[in-house]
């Protein structure tokens, strides 16, 4: 189902990239009767005072999306921590504790050089 | 498939633990139905809100002060134009538009906030409004942060950043005539004084037992009771007020230890059936301002909906 609004006017999903540094982030989404009055209101809307390098406007009616329904689509059924940091960090931590002395002494060798 | 008595009770159940709703889940028609009045009047009086203090741009004191008076009022119909968004897509399904919304304000299907049908005469006005109604706002909005209805809650997060500067330069215009001229600290207590009222009539009765309220409780829309959203303000605002040596026309007023409450002098509540009809002190005044904005605005609407026409 296309979401509401006025039948004339389109729902256009808005993406706000503040920097080049970081990616372009949903920030609400306005009515407007084309990409380039979206633009526009966009800006007028989400940008009175932040800075930013680019604005996407989005056709709501052209965006897939999943139903917040089906979790299952979403479930974690496997432990994931062989994946992530935390699933190694504390073992290396501790493990790398009866090297500590050899590892201090080479760092201070290094910085004397 | 389940049937429309499971699928409610599921839906009360998920609100009830605290799961967030979205615009496109089901949701029962008497949940889409106070939500959508509900945004519908918040949308609306960001619009009216814009106006009392419309009315000092012309005449605000310094360039400066101007500016920030325009950013402010930029900001409410900002707010408005964001929850209609909101309102929008959930009243879709009952078979209303945008346009409705909007226009309901003309027939009194729909209403504004009662504290904009008062008068704002002085700049003080300005002041108090930019510091206390906003401040009274907050208090509100920041309360529905964790509202079940996630597309609002994500919106008031824009807009409570906002209203932090409202609140900012409401206070700085308040502290420069605290700190002015004998006559504008009397302007400034003047204003106080019109304004207390309706400050406690803000909040709405303390015992609120109307059914579309009972609704929006019972859905974990909101949480707080109008008592303790009125509380909540007099603790904060209280004592900043009376620390700039400003007398609250109420002697009645104050903190009860015991109780740990404020007590006051209950505000006229009747007033507040007289503004639901349209009958406040500007009501009518203000709703023409609007009408002939609406009215003015007409072409743009129209010559922002051309492109849509001729694309379909
Ligand atoms: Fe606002
Ligand atoms: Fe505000």
């Amino acid at each position: 189902m296309a979401l509401g609004a006025h039948p004339r006017f389109r729902v256009y999903e808005i993406f706000v990239q503040k920097d080049h540094q970081s990616p372009h982030v949903w920030v609400g989404s306005v009515d407007a009767g084309s990409a380039e009055d979206a633009i526009l209101l966009a800006r007028e809307s989400f940008l009175r005072r932040d800075p930013a390098v680019s604005i996407w406007a989005v056709e709501q009616s052209a965006i897939h999306r999943t139903d917040y329904a089906d979790r299952d689509f979403f479930a974690r059924e496997t432990d994931k921590r062989y994946r992530t940091l935390a699933g190694y960090r504390a073992a290396n931590a501790e493990r790398w504790r009866k090297y500590r002395r050899e590892l201090l002494d080479l760092e201070r060798d290094f910085v004397r050089d | 498939m389940p049937n429309h008595d499971d699928r409610h009770a599921a839906f009360l159940d998920r609100v009830q633990r605290g799961e967030k709703i979205e615009a496109t889940d089901w949701m029962p028609d008497e949940y889409r139905i106070a939500m959508v009045k509900f945004l519908q009047m918040h949308a609306l009086s960001e619009l009216m809100g814009a106006l009392p203090e419309k009315e000092w741009v012309p005449r605000a004191p310094t360039l400066a002060r101007k500016l920030s008076l325009m950013a402010k009022v930029q900001d409410e119909v900002g707010h408005a134009q964001l929850i209609l968004r909101v309102a929008e897509d959930l009243a879709a399904p009952l078979g209303k538009g945008r346009e409705e919304l909007v226009a309901e304000l003309f027939t009194g299907e729909a209403k504004f906030h009662n504290v904009f049908h008062m008068p704002a005469p002085t700049w003080a006005d300005a002041g108090i409004i930019g510091w206390l109604v906003d401040g009274a706002a907050v208090v509100s909005q920041a309360a529905l942060l964790t509202s079940s209805y996630a597309p609002y809650a994500r919106v008031l997060q824009r807009v409570c950043a906002e209203e932090g500067f409202h609140i900012q330069h409401g206070e700085s215009i308040c502290l420069a005539l605290a700190e002015g001229t004998p006559a504008q600290r009397q302007m400034l207590q003047d204003a106080l004084n019109r304004w207390w009222e309706a400050l406690l009539l803000f909040f709405g009765p303390p015992e609120s037992n109307s059914p579309s309220a009972a609704v929006l409780f019972k859905y974990r829309f909101r949480t707080k009771t109008n008592e303790e959203l009125r509380q909540k303000f007099l603790t904060k605002y209280v004592p900043r007020i009376w620390a700039l040596g400003l007398t609250i026309p109420d002697p009645q007023l104050r903190f009860d230890e015991e109780a740990g409450r404020w007590v006051y002098t209950p505000p006229d509540w009747s007033k507040l059936k007289a503004i639901a009809r349209n009958q406040g002190p500007l009501s009518q005044y203000r709703l023409g301002l609007r009408r002939l904005s609406y009215e003015q605005g007409r072409w743009v609407r129209e010559a922002l909906l051309a492109p849509a026409a001729q694309a379909v």
